[in-house]
């Protein structure tokens, strides 16, 4: 740690986080969504198709409703391959956040956009977390509390592990305030 | 060191009642279940429940509390012991409850809670009334800027006291009647006073009889009943409105009676209640959003409620979710004065900016949609019904349409932001910037299309009673500024609980 670090002047050593200008998520965050996707793909088709073949054996149903089923599930699937293909590239193009002096600023939202703004004298405290996953990618979640109701939680994935951990530090207003 | 307290001498006897609520409707069903044949071991398991409320009775025997210079402290148990020191300075509410039985021996159960927590740190059940005051004395001096001697009395000003005739109104407006009536319905059901009721109402055995069922026929078209009957049927109907307002009134009178709102130096000390009584405390810097609402029975008395969210300690019930509403009613000349006596910067009435104009159109456009739609979905019920059921969805879509959006207002002070919406059920908030927690902004793909959006201030403490500030229909660069001034705003003030 540095002199000026140590006594909590606010030194620009090299190139902070705070800098005010708009980062998206890692790159790698678009693998991870793909990954997560394909899970949930396997999963929700292989039950859907139990649960259609279950129902195709015990019931009585007319001849056309197999057809039909088979037809139904086989549309879900491609649609959720579409979604599992398309959908990470579009979020993370969508996706950007900016820290400065004054607090974070998340844009997110492909279709519904949103724009959430948390000063940093509003921050209750910070987690960071990595599951497996994020782990292998060597991404983090950053999760914001704050005292509101409708926002007491704020999460951002696909940041960078290091990268998460330095908003978190300056995000957090004891460190801030630590003038001596 | 201070002298220790204990609790009063009766507290044995409520933590003994306490227990046996608890146990009773399970007790009940265990004897009753007990009756038709089986060993009786139910009841033999509850005799085991008795040394556990002797052990709750031991811990109210145990319970001592002092005084000590900057805080308090509380000492229960004698053979599991525990000492809490609570600060005065975290203490934000001291509440007193009074049930009829508290009333009987003069005593009150105290709970204290601190910031941020949504459980009491302590409660202290039960001390005498003069324990809760100058416990309540106490812990204010302590917490106080200067120290000053106990005797002197902090300033006091009373906001708000409704007389009886006041709170019977504010009965007739919120019309809980019906929640009492179904109270009411399902203990009839239990005890099996319906079957003889539904035979007057539903049953065809004689004529004359059938009342309800020969009304629902009629209205799918299946004949009229007799004119007698359906004077009588109206005539019913018109009693029952009248039974169900009695009902609201004597609701009203026995919960919210005696309704007085002080400020008592830094805090809005709130009482009510006829069999229960209720002594709330709320530190004024804990409020964070006061919101005026208006309901159209309200507006033709000239009255209004006030409610408020607090910040810290949701989600329990008794004094906490009623301490919300702070003016159940209050005339309208005397709004004014009382916000401005929780916060000077308050404005309930500014110069509004209103929101976009095409706003109406659009509002109109998602009400044409949803009456399309049950019109179709009920289309087979209705038959040739559904043609004027669906012209008048659209002409009340309009009128709907037409009176929310232009009733939709924003204003921002140096210290305030301010918003209203609402044509019939009209909601103000006030919300200070100091205590905006996230402002956000809201782009729908529809709002795309129009260069709208919505800002959302986030506060703590609301519930879903509460009337945030959302404002939609925003035009887009306004929304912009908005929500960087709001964010700017907030920024700048530190959030103390």
């Amino acid at each position: 740690m540095d002199q000026q670090e140590f006594f909590g002047v606010p030194e620009e050593a090299g190139p902070t986080i705070a800098d005010g200008r708009f980062r998206s998520l890692d790159p790698r965050s678009v693998g991870l969504e793909r990954v997560e996707g394909w899970i949930a793909t396997g999963c929700v088709s292989a039950g859907v198709l139990f649960g259609i073949l279950i129902f195709v054996m015990v019931s009585r149903a007319p001849a056309w409703v197999t057809p039909l089923l088979s037809v139904v599930w086989l549309l879900l699937t491609l649609g959720l391959i579409w979604h599992t293909l398309q959908w990470p590239e579009l979020a993370f193009k969508h996706t950007s956040y900016k820290i400065d002096a004054l607090g974070i600023e998340i844009r997110r939202g492909v279709i519904w956009r949103t724009v959430v703004n948390i000063p940093r004298s509003r921050v209750q405290h910070i987690d960071v977390s990595q599951g497996p996953l994020e782990r292998r990618f060597g991404l983090g979640t950053l999760a914001i509390y704050t005292a509101g109701t409708a926002h007491s939680m704020v999460a951002l994935q696909g940041l960078e592990h290091t990268t998460a951990l330095a908003v978190r530090d300056h995000l957090l207003p004891e460190r801030a305030d630590d003038a001596v | 060191m201070q002298s220790e307290r204990r609790l009063h001498p009766v507290s044995f006897l409520f933590a003994l009642l306490g227990h046996a609520k608890q146990l009773l409707v399970p007790g009940l069903i265990v004897l009753l279940g007990a009756r038709s044949g089986g060993d009786g071991w139910e009841v033999w398991a509850m005799v085991l429940i008795v040394p556990y409320a002797i052990a709750a009775i031991g811990r109210t025997l145990s319970y001592r509390y002092r005084f000590d210079p900057s805080e308090l402290v509380i000492r229960t148990g004698f053979v599991f012991r525990n000492e809490r020191h609570i600060p005065y300075t975290r203490i934000q509410n001291i509440d007193s409850v009074q049930n009829v039985l508290h009333r009987l021996f003069g005593v009150t159960t105290v709970s204290i809670e601190t910031g941020g927590a949504s459980e009491s740190e302590a409660t202290l059940s039960v001390v005498s009334l003069e324990a809760f005051r100058e416990l309540r004395a106490r812990v204010f001096e302590e917490r106080g800027p200067t120290a000053t001697a106990i005797a002197e009395a902090p300033p006091e000003t009373v906001l708000l006291d409704l007389s009886w005739r006041d709170v019977a109104l504010c009965g007739l407006i919120q019309g809980r009647g019906l929640v009492v009536l179904g109270t009411i319905f399902g203990l009839l059901w239990e005890v099996g006073m319906i079957d003889r009721l539904a035979d007057p109402l539903f049953g065809e055995k004689t004529t004359g009889r059938g009342v309800l069922t020969q009304l629902l026929l009629a209205f799918f078209g299946q004949g009229l009943p007799p004119a007698r009957t359906m004077l009588v049927t109206i005539a019913a109907f018109g009693l029952f409105l009248v039974v169900v307002r009695l009902f609201s009134v004597t609701w009203a009178l026995v919960t919210l009676y005696g309704f007085r709102v002080r400020r008592v130096g830094e805090d809005l000390q709130i009482e009510f209640g006829l069999l229960t009584r209720v002594a709330a405390t709320v530190p004024v810097r804990r409020i964070q959003a006061v919101t005026v609402q208006q309901g159209p029975l309200h507006r033709l008395l000239e009255r209004a409620s006030i409610r408020v969210d607090t910040a810290g300690g949701e989600g329990r019930e008794s004094a906490q979710s009623q301490r919300h509403t702070i003016a159940p009613l209050i005339r309208q000349t005397e709004i004014r004065a009382f916000v401005h006596a929780i916060n000077p910067d308050a404005d309930v009435d500014p110069q509004w900016n209103a929101v976009h104009p095409r706003g109406v159109r659009r509002e109109f456009v998602g009400s044409t949609i949803v009456a399309l739609f049950t019109t179709a979905a009920t289309a087979a019920m209705l038959r040739w019904w559904a043609i004027p059921v669906l012209a008048a969805m659209l002409v009340w879509g309009w009128m709907h349409a037409r009176g929310y959006v232009r009733s939709l207002g924003w204003a921002l002070t140096e210290s305030v932001v301010i918003f209203r919406s609402g044509w019939l059920w009209k909601a103000t908030t006030v919300a200070p910037l100091a205590k905006i927690q996230v402002v956000s902004l809201l782009e729908s793909p529809f709002d795309r299309r129009h260069r709208m959006a919505r800002v959302l201030v986030d506060t703590a403490g609301a519930d879903s009673e509460s009337h945030p500030v959302r404002i939609p229909y925003l035009e887009r660069s306004t929304a912009d500024g908005l929500a960087q001034a709001l964010a700017a705003h907030a920024a700048r003030t530190a959030f103390r609980w």
